[in-house]
């Protein structure tokens, strides 16, 4: 199953790799990143990732990453 | 961050920042290893009033500073090298990682210039540790460091509890820097769960007629142990525990049926089978206590409380969840049930599975030797398993009245934990008896540990289970493995007694029943370290057994 996450996170040392492999190592499998960091060093990332399991529990487990400030399901 | 926003009058090192700002956290103990890359901040620990205690491998500094955290409730704190040192760390860090331990763990790191170029003593330590730290900083400016440590405590300490890790390079550390004082960061205190999520958990509590405490190792790591007794005794609802969850309620309680799980007691295991709501207490639906995950507790509707939103829901969906603070949720939900036949019914579980110590034979017992020393020694104290058969003996016949009181390597299951963890926990409470029970295989694990306990004269009561092969692993070959026994034969062990009389420290050893009660005497009279080898029967298993992959409704008690 196809799910996009839109995450929104400091860009801090090591950020990007903790949401990617938060998101590989709890089942999913990463089809597609877009990643800018704007103003005030915040970084939006745009995720589509492939799994099987939940993907609201795979939200919640990357909103506790300290660096990360909000994640949303995106619709489709 | 906070910080007083003024300038610092005072230039140090970043070592010497970093030292500065554990002191202010009020650290007083470290534990470590030192090595090139450290060595700036050892240098600095020579005008310091901080603790450090020298072990003898990095993976003992970090299981140390885990006993420590979890006996003291306060930050662990362990140091060591760049390169082997870091990496000797990560079981340790790992191991904090996965039963919610608050640790800091700082490494050494090559020169800011020397990163990425393969230098002597590198490796990317932050990289490597990601998935088992709770976060994780490379300080890159001397200036950053007091309040990077500052900030790591606070992560370290807050919501569910982990291990952080500070990466410093060694020319961060030698250089002298001005910096803007800060402060250790507020506690932050969990908010209550949600309102109406607590009005829907209250009506299914009424309506159930069989509602079940599931208890876990969080009740302990957010110190709400009265919370929930005092939830228990209102309510009356009977409870079981995990093996984390061991001691959050009082094992004399008689609502209490003890461990469900894999080893867990019949009558814990019979009752998750049949409630009809399983109210989980910071558990986590870990596969060693649910058995095949399908078909646990198959009526029960579930409420889960946990600090960490992402728990809920993980493994077992929850009809309720309650995510916040657990004194808060479970104040909140006490009032009197009209549950006497439930309770009745947990009660004849609880006296018909009772423990039996009466075993034929002059071998010793193992879980016979476990329940006497646990009587003996005292409500008040601490034991510290290492992993295998002899764990699961203390978590079933071990008194354990305080979650603080039960060091054990739950989640990660690490060999050669239980020695160093109880130094820790020694060095934390120095008045307490502390009892590290470990086996033959687990204790050469961490056996150079021994010299620790003997430098600092740590008085740690150490009890060898010697049954000359890894247990569990044989226990299992001989189950689900057709009887192949493979690579599980100790039996060329070294002499425990001589080994542990050449670190200097004190032994003994027995191998009949009639030698147990001397032994415990001998054992709880000593005032320094002291070793006890005791020669356990090779067959021993551990019993009930909920084979892999079955339901906890189908427990094996024998081999037959």
């Amino acid at each position: 199953m196809i799910q996009r996450l839109h995450v929104t996170l400091l860009d801090v040392e090591g950020a990007l790799q903790r949401l990617l492999g938060t998101a590989e190592r709890r089942g999913f499998h990463v089809l597609q990143l877009r990643a800018e960091v704007g103003a005030g060093a915040v970084c939006t990332v745009m995720l589509t990732l492939e799994g099987t399991r939940d993907a609201e529990l795979l939200r919640r487990q990357l909103e506790r990453l300290h660096e990360v400030r909000e994640v949303s399901l995106a619709a489709g | 961050m906070a910080d007083t926003g003024a300038i610092q009058s005072t230039v140090r090192s970043g070592a010497q920042w970093l030292v500065a700002a554990l002191e202010a956290e009020g650290i007083d103990t470290l534990f470590g290893y030192p090595g090139g890359a450290i060595m700036p901040v050892y240098d600095a620990l020579v005008d310091s009033k901080l603790r450090h205690i020298l072990v003898r491998h990095e993976q003992g500094a970090a299981l140390a500073a885990d006993g420590y955290a979890r006996v003291s409730g306060r930050i662990g704190v362990c140091l060591a090298t760049s390169g082997p040192g870091a990496t000797n760390l990560l079981t340790g860090i790992a191991n904090a990682y996965l039963d919610s331990v608050p640790m800091l763990a700082i490494t050494g790191q090559v020169a800011s210039g020397l990163m990425g170029t393969d230098a002597f003593q590198e490796v990317d330590i932050f990289g490597m540790s990601l998935p088992v730290v709770k976060h994780s900083f490379i300080v890159r400016r001397a200036e950053d460091v007091a309040a990077t440590v500052h900030q790591a405590c606070a992560i370290a300490r807050s919501g569910r509890p982990g291990p952080v890790l500070i990466d410093l390079p060694k020319d961060i550390a030698l250089a002298r820097a001005a910096a803007r004082a800060t402060q250790p960061h507020p506690a932050r205190v969990p908010l209550a769960p949600n309102a109406a999520a607590l009005a829907a958990a209250h009506a299914l509590l009424t309506h159930s007629e069989r509602p079940l405490l599931y208890v876990g190792g969080g009740v302990g790591m957010a110190r709400a142990e009265a919370a929930l007794r005092a939830f228990a005794a209102t309510t009356g609802i009977p409870s079981v525990c995990t093996l984390k969850g061991l001691g959050a309620i009082d094992p004399d309680a008689p609502g209490h049926l003890g461990m469900l799980g894999m080893h867990g007691s019949p009558a814990a295991n019979h009752a998750v089978q049949s409630c009809d709501l399983l109210l989980v207490v910071g558990a986590r639906f870990d596969d060693r206590a649910t058995g095949k995950l399908d078909t646990f507790a198959p009526g029960a509707r579930v409420v889960h409380i946990d600090v960490d939103a992402a728990e809920i829901g993980k493994l077992r969906s929850a009809q309720i969840a309650l995510a916040g603070s657990m004194p808060l949720a479970l104040a909140a939900l006490a009032q009197p049930l009209p549950i006497a036949p439930w309770r009745k019914h947990c009660a004849a579980l609880r006296a018909l599975y009772a423990n039996r110590y009466d075993a034929p034979g002059t071998d010793i017992y193992a879980p016979a030797l476990l329940r006497d020393l646990s009587l003996a020694a005292g409500d008040q104290a601490i034991v510290s398993c290492d992993v295998g058969q002899h764990q699961m003996w203390v978590a079933q016949h071990w008194h354990i009245h305080s979650p603080h009181a039960h060091l054990t390597s739950g989640g990660l299951g690490a060999m050669g934990y239980g020695l160093p963890a109880a130094l820790g926990a020694q060095l934390a409470q120095p008045g307490s008896c502390v009892i590290c029970v470990t086996g033959d295989g687990s204790i050469m694990m961490n056996i150079q540990e021994l010299a620790t306990a003997r430098r600092y004269g740590i008085p740690v009561k150490i009890v060898l289970l010697d049954n000359a092969c890894l247990g569990m692993v044989r226990q299992w070959q001989e189950l689900f493995f057709e009887e192949r026994y493979s690579e599980v034969d100790l039996s060329d062990n070294p002499d425990f007694v001589a080994l542990a009389q050449a670190f200097g420290i004190e032994a003994f050893g027995i191998d009949t029943r009639a030698q147990v009660s001397g032994a415990i005497r001998r054992l709880l009279d000593a005032r320094g370290p002291i070793l006890c080898h005791v020669r356990i029967d090779p067959r021993a298993n551990v019993w009930p057994l909920v084979p892999p992959g079955k339901s906890n409704g189908e427990m094996m008690d024998s081999a037959a």
